[in-house]
C-alpha cells in the first residue's frame, strides 16, 4: 500500500498547479474531509476516487474556492483560491457536480455571456463543437437532453483556456459516445499542459485518463499512486469450476482460497506460476477448468477493496 | 461574502496574475455588463415577471388618488411620485430580488455563476441589474406622467429626495440579499417579504400621517425600515412633516436628521443582515 502522499513517480522539479496539504473539512460536527494531501503538475491528470458520501466534493469545492478549509491549505500556482480568487479564477476552470444554467437562454448566448466574462475566452462557436452541440445552438437550455446540458457545462468549465481544471464526475449521465467526446477534450487540454482534477464513479474513465489515483473513505486518502501501484495492492483472481467427481488440485503456495469447490476462486500476487501450476495439474489429470478466468490486479478491485473495508481502515 | 453589490464604487482592477499568455483581464464594467445583459434577456423572456414589475406597479400607483390618499398640504403631483418611490422600493426592489436571489439559488445558478471570474459581488449586482433598471424606469415614468397631468412642482429640497430614493434602494437591496437567508423558496418569498411588503410598508406614513396612530404605535413606526424614505420624501417634496405638516419656522434639515439617522442606521443593519444571512447555494 502506497502511503497516502505519495509523490509522484515522475516530472519532479516542475511547478506545482495543485497543492493540497493536510485539507480538512466539517459540516458541523460532521467531519467530511479529513486530512487529505496532494499534488498536480501541469499536463498531469489525478483522480480522486470513492463511494458516495467519501468526500469528494466537499474537497474539491475547497480546491475551486467555493468553500474555506476548516484545516490544511491549498494552493493553486502558489496562490489560495479563496484569499486571491481573482488571480486563481483567472488560470483555473471548474465543473461542480450539480449546477444550474438559466433555463430562457439558448446554448449559444449562454456560452456567448460566459465568454464576456472570462480574460481570455476561447472561440465560442469552436467551443459549442467541441462538445457536440453545434446542432443544439439556438436551442433553448431548458429544452436541452440532461446529457447535453452537461456538455455545456463543461464547455463552459474550459472556456477560459484554464491551466487547471477541477472536474466533479463530468461524464455523469453521459452515453459512451459523447464520454468518449469528454475524454479527448480532456486529453487535448492535458497534452496543452493543463492540470486536471477529476472524481468519478466510471472506473475505466480514471484508468482511461488519470496519470494518478487516491481513493478516498470517509474523508480520508486510503491508497493513492499510480494506477498499476494501486492495483498492486490487490492480488490477481483465478476462477474456475469443476466437474462433480474430479479430484481436487493441489492449491500452490502463493494462493489464498476465497472459494473452493465446485466454483473455486483464488487470490494470489503471483498469477503467472500459479496459473501454469494449475494447467499443468489440469493436462496432467484431463481436468476440465471450466469458465477457466484469470483476472489481474485491477483499479476496480482496489476500489471495492477500499469500499469493503479491507484495504487501510488502519489509515 | 460581499454583500453590498450596488453600492461597490469603481474600484481599480485588481492585478491579474501575470502570465505570459495572458493579457490583462476584461474590465470589470465589460464583465459585468456580459452577464447583466442576460439577466436582462431573461426578464424581457419571462411574461409573468415583465408583468409583475413593469405594469403591476404603475397600475398601483395609478389606483393612489383613487384611494384618496394625499391631497390637502402635499399636493397630488408629489403623493404620486412618493408613492411611486415606495411601491417601486418595495414590490420591485425589495420583493422582486428576494424572489430572484432565492430562485437562483435553488436553481443552482448563483453557484454556477461563482466558478468564473466573476466576484461574488458582481454576480450579486449582475443578477440585480435588471430589477434596479425597471425601478428606476419606473420612476422616469411616474415623474413624467406626473408632468404630463400638470401637477409637477419643484421639490422643496431636491437633495432630500435624492437622499431618500438613493438610500432607500442600498437598504432595500440590502434588505433583500438578507431576507434570502430566511426565504427557502421563490414561493415562500410571498410570505417571508410581508414583514417589509405588508407591515412596514402600511405603517410608512405613505398612507396617512403617522400621527393619526395611537402614540406608542406611531413611535414604533417611525423606526421601522420605509417610514424614513417616506419622512425624507414628504420634507424634500413639499416641506411636510411626519405629522403632515407644514415645517414651519425650523429648517427642514432639522427635521431630516431623525429619518436620515434611522435611515443610515437601517443601512448598517441591513449590511450586518446581508452578511450573515446570505447563502450561495440551497441548504441541504
Ligand atoms: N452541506 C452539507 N451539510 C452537511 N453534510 C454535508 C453537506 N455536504 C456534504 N455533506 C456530507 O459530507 C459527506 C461528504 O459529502 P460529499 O458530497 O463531499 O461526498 P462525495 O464524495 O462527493 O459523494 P458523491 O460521490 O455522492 O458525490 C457526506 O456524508 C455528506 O452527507
Ligand atoms: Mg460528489
Amino acid at each position: 500500500m502506497q502511503p497516502a502522499t505519495a509523490a509522484p513517480p515522475t516530472r519532479s522539479g516542475e511547478p506545482l498547479a495543485v497543492e493540497v496539504t493536510d485539507l480538512r473539512r466539517s459540516y458541523g460536527d460532521f467531519e467530511a474531509v479529513r486530512g487529505i494531501s496532494f499534488e498536480v503538475r501541469p499536463g498531469e491528470v489525478f483522480a480522486l476516487l470513492g463511494v458516495n458520501g467519501a468526500g469528494k466534493t466537499s474537497a474539491l469545492e475547497v480546491l475551486e474556492g467555493l468553500a474555506t478549509p476548516g484545516g490544511g491549505t491549498v494552493r493553486v500556482f502558489g496562490a489560495d483560491p479563496v484569499r486571491d480568487r481573482a488571480a486563481v479564477r483567472a488560470r483555473m476552470g471548474m465543473l461542480l457536480q450539480s449546477s444550474g444554467l438559466p433555463g430562457d437562454l439558448t446554448v449559444a448566448e449562454t456560452v456567448r455571456t460566459w465568454a464576456g466574462t472570462l480574460s481570455a475566452p476561447r472561440d465560442v462557436d469552436e467551443a459549442i463543437a467541441q462538445v457536440g452541440l453545434t446542432g443544439r445552438a439556438d436551442v433553448r437550455v431548458r429544452s436541452l437532453s440532461g446529457g447535453e446540458r452537461r456538455r455545456l457545462d463543461l464547455a463552459l468549465a474550459v472556456l477560459g483556456r484554464p491551466e487547471v481544471v477541477v472536474l466533479d464526475e463530468p461524464t455523469t449521465g453521459l452515453d459512451p459516445e459523447s464520454r468518449r467526446q469528454v475524454w479527448r477534450l480532456v486529453q487535448d487540454m492535458v497534452d496543452g499542459g493543463t492540470a486536471v482534477v477529476l472524481t468519478t464513479h466510471h472506473l475505466e474513465e480514471a484508468e482511461e485518463l488519470a496519470d494518478r489515483v487516491a481513493i478516498l473513505k470517509a474523508g480520508r486518502i486510503v491508497l493513492s499512486g499510480t494506477q498499476e501501484e494501486i492495483a498492486e495492492t490487490q492480488p490477481a483472481v483465478v476462477r474456475f469450476t469443476l466437474d462433480a467427481g474430479t479430484p481436487e488440485p493441489p492449491v500452490p503456495a502463493a494462493v489464498q482460497v476465497v472459494s473452493a469447490g465446485p466454483r473455486h476462486e483464488w487470490h494470489t500476487r503471483a498469477l503467472q506460476p500459479v496459473l501454469a501450476e494449475l494447467l499443468a495439474w489440469a493436462a496432467e489429470h484431463g481436468v476440465v477448468l471450466r469458465y477457466l478466468q484469470a483476472t489481474a490486479a485491477s483499479l476496480e478491485q482496489a476500489f471495492l477493496a477500499v469500499a469493503e473495508g479491507r484495504v487501510g481502515d488502519a489509515a | 461574502m460581499s454583500a453590498a453589490p450596488t453600492t461597490r464604487p469603481a474600484t481599480p482592477e485588481r492585478t491579474a496574475m501575470t502570465t505570459a499568455t495572458r493579457s490583462a483581464a476584461p474590465s470589470r464594467r465589460a464583465r459585468l455588463r456580459s452577464a447583466a445583459g442576460a439577466e436582462a434577456r431573461l426578464l424581457v423572456r419571462n411574461r409573468t415577471a415583465v408583468f409583475n414589475s413593469v405594469l403591476m406597479p404603475l397600475l398601483l400607483v395609478a389606483a393612489v388618488p383613487a384611494l384618496g390618499i394625499g391631497g390637502g398640504e402635499v399636493g397630488l403631483g408629489p403623493t404620486l411620485l412618493t408613492a411611486a418611490v415606495v411601491i417601486s422600493l418595495v414590490y420591485l426592489t425589495y420583493y422582486n430580488l428576494v424572489t430572484t436571489y432565492v430562485a437562483r439559488r435553488e436553481d443552482l445558478v448563483l453557484q454556477r455563476m461563482r466558478t468564473g471570474e466573476l466576484s461574488d459581488g458582481e454576480v450579486l449586482t449582475a443578477t440585480a441589474v435588471p430589477t434596479l433598471l425597471v425601478t428606476v424606469g419606473q420612476l422616469v415614468v411616474v415623474t413624467a406622467g406626473v408632468v404630463a397631468l400638470g401637477e409637477w412642482s419643484a421639490p422643496v429640497q431636491p437633495l432630500l429626495v435624492a437622499f431618500g430614493v438613493l438610500a432607500g434602494l442600498v437598504l432595500m437591496v440590502l434588505l433583500a440579499i438578507a431576507s434570502t437567508g430566511f426565504t427557502r423558496t421563490a414561493e415562500s418569498a410571498q410570505i417571508t417579504t410581508l414583514p417589509i411588503v405588508l407591515v412596514s410598508t402600511a405603517l410608512s406614513g405613505m398612507f396617512f400621517p403617522l400621527s393619526a396612530l395611537p402614540e406608542w404605535l406611531s413611535g414604533i413606526a417611525r423606526f421601522l425600515p420605509v417610514t424614513p424614505v417616506v419622512d425624507l420624501l414628504h420634507l424634500g417634496f413639499s416641506g411636510t412633516t411626519w405629522e403632515g405638516d407644514p415645517v414651519g419656522d425650523v429648517s427642514v434639515w432639522t427635521w431630516a436628521v431623525f429619518p436620515a439617522g434611522v435611515l443610515v442606521a437601517w443601512i448598517v443593519v441591513g449590511t450586518v443582515l446581508a452578511r450573515r444571512g446570505f447563502r450561495w447555494a440551497p441548504r441541504r
